[in-house]
């Protein structure tokens, strides 16, 4: 039953990773330079996950459960804007912006906090049938 | 021997097998809650209804062996449930069905809900069964109500 437990926590963990890079995505949405300040756009992060927590002491507990193998960087084009005046402006007058379409990212956050409520719930039917059991014990 | 006919008693190996069928489900279904947008993962479940059919038979052979209701029960393992000295594990296999999205995931959030929460249903109704069988155990042991 504990076992059950810990899945649903890495359920949790994974889903809050993917909410955390989904806010990184969304507070970059205009990032046109890196922290050097290098003309270099924003790249958006893709959280992937995979069956299976590494972080788990048994074999059984390794197979159960979800963890974010890695977190991708998104290759597609930047989001050319004509402001000739900026610093980070190309020889044409074209400034490089992040493509991130905060659309996507607002239907991501929705599912990643649905997905962890679900494991919420999952995680308090747990501890009420752990508690049930242990009061078979008197 | 004593022990071993007031363990087997009435109900009392039922009550345990449908516990642990119920308590390894419900493994099961964290697991593939946990996996809700895991690409590429299947959910897996086992059938309910194919464990009680099993159970069921080991009732009716127990009943027929010892015309009443003591004794051991005697589960035969079947193509998803697997008994060995007592003990049941699961062998869950993909059930066909549902859209895939396009994660190649074909999860189905709110029928995976509903098997959690029958099955927590379950587990609370047979464990409430054990507590009062081991009430009347004990009240019977120390003579006291």
């Amino acid at each position: 039953m504990y076992g059950a437990l810990d899945t649903s926590v890495s359920g949790m963990v994974a889903q809050r990773v993917r909410m955390n890079t989904i806010a990184a995505n969304l507070a970059n949405r205009s990032t046109v330079a890196d922290a050097q300040g290098n003309a270099a756009p924003y790249q958006r992060r893709i959280p992937i996950f995979e069956v299976g927590d590494p972080s788990a002491q048994s074999a059984e507990g390794r197979s159960s459960g979800v963890h974010v193998s890695e977190i991708l960087l998104d290759e597609a084009p930047p989001r050319m804007v004509l402001e000739p005046n900026s610093p980070y402006a190309d020889a044409d007058g074209y400034v490089a912006y992040p493509n991130i379409d905060p659309m996507t990212e607002q239907v991501s956050i929705m599912e990643a906090a649905r997905a962890y409520e679900a494991n919420v719930a999952a995680a308090e039917a747990t501890k009420s049938l752990v508690a049930q059991l242990v009061r078979l014990l008197g | 021997m004593y022990i071993e006919s007031l363990t087997n008693a009435d109900a009392l190996p039922t009550l345990a097998a449908s516990m642990q069928f119920a308590a390894r489900r419900h493994e099961l279904i964290t697991h593939n809650i946990a996996n809700l947008s895991t690409p590429m993962f299947q959910p897996k479940d086992v059938s309910v209804r194919g464990f009680q059919e099993n159970l069921g038979e080991a009732i009716d052979g127990r009943r027929r062996a010892r015309m009443g209701n003591g004794g051991p029960l005697n589960m035969e393992s079947s193509r998803e449930v697997k008994v060995s000295a007592g003990r049941l594990s699961l062998e869950p296999e993909e059930p066909s069905g549902n859209v895939l999205f396009h994660d190649r995931n074909n999860r189905d959030l709110e029928r995976t809900m509903q098997d959690l929460a029958e099955n927590f249903a379950a587990l609370r109704v047979t464990s409430e069964l054990m507590r009062s069988r081991m009430g009347i155990l004990s009240a019977a042991i120390t003579l006291r109500p």
